[in-house]
């Protein structure tokens, strides 16, 4: 059983480029996820993914740099997501009563 | 605290949000019932030429709103008035066109409106992160009025399309404002171009990620190379005005927003920068001109040759970021922006005026016979056409041997030789359709080839009247946006 001062030992060694690589990780599972998956739900919230991903970061930043400007960008980029994501569920919505299922594989009228 | 100033500053974007808010007030307040279109179309044309004379009133100094956050200067006085004049030519398009009159007609007039708020922001943002606010209210108010088409299949389509892929570049964007803010310390843009040379010089990873992301995200928005792909399917697929509002007041408020970032000369420590976003030029250019070629349907052809203009603005930004003097390179990007904006919307209102079905495209062969049945709109796409292809004394002409001017004098030889080569190619499809008004013979019997809508008629007849015009006399508009623009300091 490890015993406290190891475990504040460790957490206090956590530092901005932990923060960096988890929200670089997080990023790039989001990326992957709006290339790689059909389904619309599942692109939305991996669009989500790569936004909260830059909260991290900006908070990182903004605590390493003593700055407050980051966390109060944190806000705007909430508003942000939650308008996105209430109008590409609404786009969702209206793709499923066209074509009863909400996969990209339809999207296939658009070609030059 | 919030100032008088600040409001000022903002007044023209709170006009419009009024101007927008009463036709659907007047609905609400009717139980629902659809205000007449006149009476809609009305108050956003009366908001919008109210936001122009606001911004009119307030220019010739350069002011600052909200600690810096919004900066209204020459350059943002002119886009200003490109964005307000380019939005009132789409709604005027809008209001008789077979995908948008009468259904909800308030409620898109209401986005359209958010849409030019947003994009005004774009215009006058001083801070990367209003930037940010300005392009994802702009562009979330689109994807919505792309949706609110009467098609139904093609403009989902679109409309998906465009989210997915402008979300996803948002994301792209935002993640490089974080790099900059951590490696800057500021999302202020002044802050941030003071810095880029010692950044650059120490090369500095971090920051290099992040403006590497922050052009990445912009290239999306006007369609430079790697990240064009979506601009033919998505401007297929919407409401003709839509697109015609997309292709114009869009592109330049992200323009002018690009020339903003670029305003430094501390980009010049880091050459290989310079040789990259030529490179995207370069491939912008030719990409759009050799698939506009192949295309059939018009407005796909149009896509892709607003794909090619967005390869020669770049030309004007590498000259503006990369060269000697922002100043003359900027004013010449926004009289190119000017020239560009007013022969699209006129090149868009004809395929609104021919298009009678939802979901039936025009295809370039379509317009045979155009020449007999209406030989005004002939004419004037005619001139608007010519003008695209930049052939003397249109617009088009002077903008591109502007444009091409200032590149020499930066010596960007490389870049103009293929400016040059790209406008020769670009004159083959740009032709086609006059080749196909004049010179083939169509039968008689057809009942094809209806023109519809008296606003959108004018604004073709206006455009191309305008094309002429300020190609006949084109020093005057340089010079007033010389002037504006120099008054910056």
């Amino acid at each position: 059983m490890p015993t406290s001062a190891v475990v504040v030992d460790s957490i206090s060694s956590v530092g901005l480029n932990h923060y960096l690589i988890l929200s670089a990780i997080l990023f790039s599972l989001g990326v992957v996820g709006v290339l790689m998956r059909r389904n619309i739900i599942v692109i939305l919230m991996s669009i989500e993914l790569m936004l909260n991903a830059v909260n991290i970061a900006f908070v990182a930043f903004s605590r390493s740099l003593q700055n407050m400007d980051g966390q109060a960008m944190v806000f705007f980029v909430m508003t942000i997501a939650a308008a996105e994501a209430a109008v590409g569920l609404a786009l969702a919505t209206t793709i499923f009563k066209k074509f009863r299922e909400v996969n990209i594989r339809y999207f296939e009228h658009l070609k030059g | 605290m919030i100032a008088l100033k600040d409001i000022l500053v903002v007044a023209p974007m709170l006009v419009l949000l009024v101007a927008s808010l009463i036709p659907v007030m007047i609905k609400v307040f009717n139980s629902n019932r659809e205000p007449a279109p006149f009476v809609t179309i009305a108050y956003s044309i009366l908001g919008l030429v109210a936001a122009g004379f606001l911004t009119a009133s307030m220019s010739g100094v350069k002011q600052t709103a909200f600690s810096d956050a919004l900066v209204l200067d020459g350059m943002g006085v002119w886009g200003t008035y490109l964005v307000l004049g380019s939005a009132a030519f789409a709604i005027m398009m809008a209001y008789d066109h077979v995908d948008t009159y009468k259904r909800l007609f308030s409620e898109k007039c209401f986005l359209m409106m958010g849409s030019v708020i947003g994009t005004l922001t774009l215009l006058l943002s001083n801070d990367l992160i209003v930037t940010f606010l300005g392009i994802e209210t702009m562009s979330l108010c689109i994807y919505i009025l792309i949706a609110m088409s009467r098609e139904e299949v093609l403009s989902k389509e679109a409309s998906f399309k465009y989210f997915v892929l402008g979300s996803f570049a948002s994301a792209i964007f935002l993640y490089g404002i974080a790099m900059i803010y951590g490696t800057v310390g500021s999302t202020q843009i002044p802050a941030i171009t003071a810095k880029v040379g010692e950044l650059l010089t120490n090369k500095n990873h971090l920051f290099y990620f992040g403006i590497g992301m922050l052009i990445l995200g912009f290239a999306f928005k006007v369609s430079i190379f790697p990240f064009h792909f979506w601009t033919p399917d998505v401007y297929q697929g919407s409401p003709t005005p839509i697109t015609a509002f997309m292709a114009t007041a869009v592109k330049t408020a992200t323009f002018i927003a690009m020339l903003r970032v670029f305003q430094s000369t501390g980009y010049q420590a880091e050459p290989k920068l310079m040789s990259a976003l030529s490179w995207l030029a370069v491939m912008t250019m030719t990409v759009g001109n050799t698939a506009a070629i192949l295309q059939k349907n018009f407005k796909r052809v149009l896509a892709y040759s607003s794909v090619a203009h967005s390869g020669y603005i770049m030309i004007g930004l590498i000259a503006a970021a990369f060269g000697d003097n922002y100043d003359s390179a900027a004013i010449i990007v926004l009289f190119y922006l000017f020239s560009y904006s007013i022969m699209t919307l006129g090149s868009f209102a004809l395929i609104g005026i021919l298009e009678k079905k939802v979901g039936v495209g025009l295809n370039v062969d379509d317009l045979k016979g155009l020449a007999k049945k209406h030989p005004v709109l002939a004419a004037a796409l005619t001139v608007i056409l010519f003008s695209l292809a930049g052939v003397p004394p249109t617009l088009g002409f002077f903008g591109k041997f502007s444009l091409f001017g200032v590149a020499i004098e930066q010596d960007l030889y490389w870049l103009a030789f293929w400016g040059v080569l790209n406008s020769v190619v670009s004159v083959y499809y740009y032709l086609r359709p006059v080749v196909v008004i004049y010179m083939t013979e169509s039968d008689e019997t057809s009942d094809e080839l209806v023109a519809t809508g008296g606003l959108a008629k004018a604004t073709l007849v206006f455009t191309a009247a305008l094309t002429v015009i300020i190609g006949l006399a084109s020093s005057p508009l340089l010079e007033m946006v010389r002037a504006a623009v120099l008054n910056r300091h």
